[in-house]
């Protein structure tokens, strides 16, 4: 694996200063983030590594904007949004934002087609549904779900419920797409057919993919790894990708 | 296999709720409200029952009277004796027409002449006198108080001398108001009222004489100062009615029909809404029980993959169960000790009446054993269902789906839940046991009952015809309904949402507390017009028929006179036979034979239609063809009570003499009389013809202002001197006083039931925020704005609602019905537009109170929730 230093060449996609995260458990303040700095450029696929407990979930819920920092603060193209009002960052996230969960995080009482359409109905303001409902269903095509389109999650595997995850994930077609362990509930093989879909769908929609894990071989297929300890950035690297995946 | 001990599963128990003690605070508010209204609406409006009932005794001046025409034989005195030595107080009140006049000037004038024991009578109540004096001083040695028409009529002053029979007696005072005005006789003449003793001084009463006998009795009080029952009241005047056989014999209950009405309504409705507080309690810890259950399913996964077998787990839940039901049923009992120390406070200043406070530790043991044993009865479903959850549960969360018909499912369904309906006939065996507890009406209780096990089954069946419904449409319709309501009507087919459970238990509650609604309007309605300020409270006796007009014309000018008086006409007759049966062979119900000497006949001012407010209760009025063939065939109507006494039916013939003619009618109808009209005083009505040529005197009846009686009175003196006037307007005002603190409390009582059940329902549904907090995150971490959350959950919300309110005022209307038509015999009235409101309004609530308890769930944080993962 050829690995070079971290490169600062385009405009960041992703802008993290000083951030800092604790929470009170108790009598006792527990500090998890604990002062981070860096940056993502438009269209790279970072992966954050570290240990159970190392706050790289955290990280990654604060990118999102599921939480609010202590301190510090974060720029998501060019908008902070650290410190937005809860729902102006709804928006925000909705319309910059696409999720993968390891759990996928699917609405139970929706079908995968409607799971798929929420956040276009959530956040489009242009009125053309049929639009929304052609891209849900193109992208469940493209993740292989053509015939499951009316089925609830609970009728769908695993494996098969990540993929509506993922194709919810790209229906605005999000600048940056977070997945937190996205392949971590899976079997070795949905596990790689999840992530080959993930990868194929960044690629082809040019997002800017941060992928938080403590799998190796997954973060193989980054350009970049950021690796957490102790709630402190401890590595970031450039690297070139697995090849499967260039 | 090692069982987990107690201490352990205590151990448990106690850690979960100290975990998820605002959880709880649900279920313990949930069964403290019900145990509340339980313990409170009965405690206060038992001490409240008693208060009313005193002086709704006073109305009579005792528990029971027994009318007399003659006096007791040696027989029926030595029974009264022995009644007397059980404890019994028994004074006579006798009551005779004789002469009186002015010492001085010797004018003769008829009084109605009442002699009393003054150190026993009156029993409840008092008499006023003016001056105000004891009466046991004004009727001391040679004294008598008189009314003022007396006075008016003789050019008398207190102090003076009036002679009656052989006797000269002083005026010590003016009577202005006699507790039992309204059970004694009517009879022409102004009142002398003197004691026992003087008027055996006075040699009126000879054998032979027409006095009238009343006995009053006054039961001993009951223990710890809890009044008279109404059980011992009846004993008694069973025992009375066996003694003494031509007496009529009445309870305080009969002294005034609205009254009484009033208060047995009054009972039967308080019951109902101590029924429906328990119930709607029940409701609300079964929902949150089942919410805490779904909650725990982790835990109880965990505990069973390591081992634990279901009865294990059972144990730590019902020992939760029971500590929940605990905490909650002695919070409920401080509530309802709460409830009956502040209501007296806002009754006192609202109606200047104050019950007194009694604690009743038997009423705070069946509120606290009513608590629990609800609590564990409807915690049980929940609590068996922990036998199918399954270890793997920890390990996978999906909830298995099947493609099944409807039917099949059911069936399976039905098949596999044998302890889940056992659990469900415990229940509701559980309720009879507590409805007939708690119910003072054992119709009601078991009506209650009854109903509810069919108003359960019907209301869970329609609740999941209802969802089956609105699933089949949102299949149909999906993609074409604005995402918002999609999502909204999707939310009640969330997994392990208990949507049907919850619309069964929301319609159970809309029921109730409609049900109570309506019934309290049509008791208070009816009440309301029985003190309609317009009912006559001046009687007028003895019109002569050239005098009618003059009255009318006299009254219609007369200030402080309200409403149209109604004057009517009284024939005295004397019944000979009943179909060629001699009277002196009749069989008499409780009614004395010399009565039958001088019964009122009465024509209505209407041709072929009752009196206005009489209702036919058997046979048919007649025709108008009918009424101008009277006279060559006369008709006659009976009053209800009367024909039950003479055992007479439609379609017999009676035979009257009336002066010196003797006419036989046809009974044709059997009515209930209107008693607030003057007219009901006569219990015969015939068609006018055939009464024609007959001599009649006329009664007449006004309402006039309290405060201006005494000018009408002198008014009517002055122009009309030998018609008897009779103020019962003070007497009146009192039973109208006592109907409108009836109405109050009924009103206040079934606002704070109502107010119960709102709440206790809000935490029904506050019981599935729960499951909501997930998908706020999920819909948040998509982009969703909370208004638009905000959006989709009313939604859902209000579905609900208007499912359960729709479903809920179904039988609320039905239930009434039966209640007010069967049970409580009131008036029901189908009120559209009522049932609309209470539509909308279960909505609106359902959508307040689904917010009350989730807002703050919006403010929750996705990272919090799904870092749990």
């Amino acid at each position: 694996m050829q690995v070079t230093e971290a490169a600062d060449n385009i405009p960041p996609m992703i802008v993290v200063e000083a951030l800092r995260k604790s929470i009170r458990t108790g009598t006792r303040t527990v500090e998890i983030l604990k002062g981070i700095d860096f940056s993502i450029p438009r269209g790279e696929f970072a992966a954050i590594m570290g240990a159970s407990g190392s706050g790289k979930s955290t990280l990654l819920g604060l990118l999102a904007g599921l939480d609010s920092p202590s301190e510090g603060n974060v720029l998501l193209n060019g908008t902070a949004i650290s410190y937005l009002a809860e729902d102006k960052l709804a928006q925000v996230r909705g319309k910059t934002i696409g999720f993968v969960f390891q759990s996928y995080q699917l609405i139970p009482t929706l079908t995968a087609l409607e799971n798929v359409l929420l956040p276009y109905e959530l956040n489009d303001e242009s009125g053309n549904r049929k639009a929304g409902l052609d891209r849900a269903r193109q992208l469940l095509v493209s993740v292989g779900l053509e015939d499951r389109l009316d089925h609830y999650p609970v009728q769908l595997s695993g494996g098969e419920q990540q993929r509506v995850a993922l194709a919810r994930a790209f229906i605005l077609r999000p600048p940056i797409v977070l997945a937190d362990e996205p392949t971590g509930n899976l079997d070795t093989t949905n596990g790689q057919a999840v992530l080959d879909l993930l990868l194929s769908l960044n690629h082809a929609e040019g997002t800017t993919l941060v992928l938080v894990t403590h799998d190796p071989a997954l973060a193989a297929h980054a350009t970049r790894v950021l690796t957490m300890r102790d709630g402190l950035l401890v590595g970031d690297v450039q690297q070139v990708p697995s090849a499967a995946h260039l | 296999m090692a069982s987990l001990s107690y201490a352990t599963a205590s151990r448990i128990a106690a850690r979960e709720l100290k975990a998820s003690r605002g959880k709880f605070v649900f279920v313990i508010l949930s069964v403290a409200i019900g145990v509340a209204a339980l313990t409170g609406v009965r405690g206060f409006s038992s001490s409240f029952r008693s208060m009313l009932l005193l002086r709704a005794r006073s109305i009579m001046a005792a528990d029971l009277s027994a009318k007399m025409t003659r006096r007791a034989t040696p027989g029926e005195a030595d029974g009264l004796h022995a009644i007397t030595e059980s404890g019994v107080k028994l004074t006579p009140v006798t009551e005779l027409l004789s002469m009186a006049s002015a010492a001085k000037s010797m004018d003769p004038l008829l009084v109605s002449l009442k002699a009393v024991d003054p150190e026993q009578y009156p029993f409840y109540g008092d008499v006023d006198l003016q001056p105000a004096v004891e009466l046991k001083k004004a009727l001391s040695g040679d004294s008598v108080a008189v009314g003022d028409d007396l006075l008016l009529r003789l050019n008398l002053h207190v102090g003076d001398q009036i002679k009656v029979g052989g006797k000269l007696f002083t005026i010590a005072a003016v009577v202005e108001n006699e507790p039992d005005r309204l059970s004694g006789s009517f009879a022409a003449g102004p009142r002398v009222l003197m004691s026992q003793n003087a008027l055996d001084t006075t040699g009126l009463l000879q054998p032979g004489s027409h006095a009238a006998q009343r006995l009053l009795f006054k039961l001993p009080a009951g223990t710890q100062g809890h009044p008279v029952s109404d059980e011992a009241v009846a004993g008694l005047k069973t025992q009375l009615e066996k003694l003494l056989p031509d007496a009529q014999i009445s309870d305080y209950r009969e002294a005034n029909p609205a009254l009484t009405k009033g208060l047995d309504g009054a009972t039967g409705l308080l019951s109902l809404m101590s029924l429906v507080a328990l119930v709607l309690g029940a409701v609300g810890v079964a929902m949150a029980m089942r919410a805490h259950l779904q909650q725990r399913l982790d835990s109880i996964a965990i505990m069973k993959s390591l081992g634990a077998g279901s009865t294990q787990v059972m144990k730590i839940y019902l020992l939760q169960t029971l500590l929940l039901g605990l905490a909650g049923g002695l919070l409920g009992v401080a509530m309802g000790i709460g409830v009956q120390l502040v209501l007296p406070l806002f009754l006192a200043k609202l109606l200047h009446i104050t019950p007194a406070f009694r604690l009743d530790p038997r009423a705070y043991a069946i509120g606290l054993g009513a608590g629990l044993l609800t609590t564990l009865l409807f915690t049980l479903p929940p609590l068996l269902d922990i036998r199918g959850v399954r270890p793997i549960l920890i390990l996978r969360r999906a909830v298995e789906v099947s493609d099944d018909p409807f039917s099949t499912r059911m069936m399976r369904k039905l098949r596999g839940s044998g302890a889940q309906i056992g659990a469900i006939v415990l229940i509701l065996g559980g309720l009879a046991f507590l409805a007939a507890r708690v119910s003072d009406s054992r119709a009601v209780g078991g009506l209650f009952a009854a109903g509810l096990m069919v108003v359960l089954l019907v209301l869970l069946g329609m609740s999941a015809l209802t969802l089956y419904l609105l699933r089949l449409f949102l299949s149909r319709t999906r993609l074409h309904l604005p995402s918002a309501v999609r999502h909204g009507l999707s939310n009640l087919y969330r997994p392990g949402n208990p949507s049907a459970a919850l619309l069964a238990a929301l319609g159970l509650g809309v029921m109730q507390i409609v049900t109570v609604y309506i019934a309290q309007r049509a008791v208070v309605q009816e009440m309301e017009i029985s003190t309609a300020a317009n009912l006559p409270n001046i009687f007028l006796i003895d019109i002569a028929t050239n005098e009618v007009d003059g009255v009318r014309a006299l009254l219609a000018h007369q200030p402080g006179v309200k409403g149209t008086p109604e004057i009517a006409p009284v024939v005295s007759s004397r019944l000979l036979a009943v179909d060629g049966v001699a009277a002196a062979q009749l069989k008499l119900q409780h009614m004395p034979r010399r009565a039958l000497q001088s019964l009122n006949l009465t024509w209505p001012s209407t041709v072929d239609q009752p009196p206005e407010g009489d209702k036919v209760i058997r046979g048919a009025w007649w025709t108008a063809q009918q009424s101008a063939d009277s006279a060559a065939h006369p008709l006659v109507a009976i009053e209800r009570q009367e024909a039950d006494r003479l055992g007479v039916k439609p379609g017999q013939k009676m035979t009257f003499s009336a002066q010196d003619s003797e006419f036989t009618a046809t009974v044709v109808a059997i009515y209930e009389p209107d008693s607030r009209h003057a007219l009901s005083r006569a219990e015969f009505v015939l068609p006018a013809p055939a009464l024609a040529g007959l001599p009649v005197v006329w009664y007449g009846g006004v309402h006039c202002e309290p405060g201006t009686t005494a000018t009408l009175q002198r008014a009517l003196y002055q122009a009309f001197p030998t018609i008897t006037v009779i103020n019962v307007a003070a007497t009146l005002e009192v039973v109208r006083q006592v109907i409108l603190q009836i109405t109050y409390v009924i009103q206040f009582l079934a606002g704070f039931s109502i107010f119960a059940g709102i709440v206790i329902l809000a935490s029904s549904i506050a019981g599935t925020r729960y499951r909501r907090i997930r998908e706020v995150v999920v819909l948040k971490t998509l982009g969703a704005t909370r208004p638009r959350i905000a959006t989709i959950f009313s939604i859902e919300f209000a579905v609900l609602g208007l499912v359960a309110g729709f479903v809920g005022l179904i039988f609320a209307n039905i239930l009434a019905r039966l209640l007010l038509l069967r049970v409580l015999h009131f008036d029901y009235r189908f009120q559209p537009w009522m049932d609309l409101g209470a539509w909308l309004a279960t909505a609106a609530l359902t959508v307040a109170a689904g917010w009350l308890a989730s807002h703050r769930i919006l403010g929750q944080k996705p990272l919090e929730v799904l870092r749990e993962e």
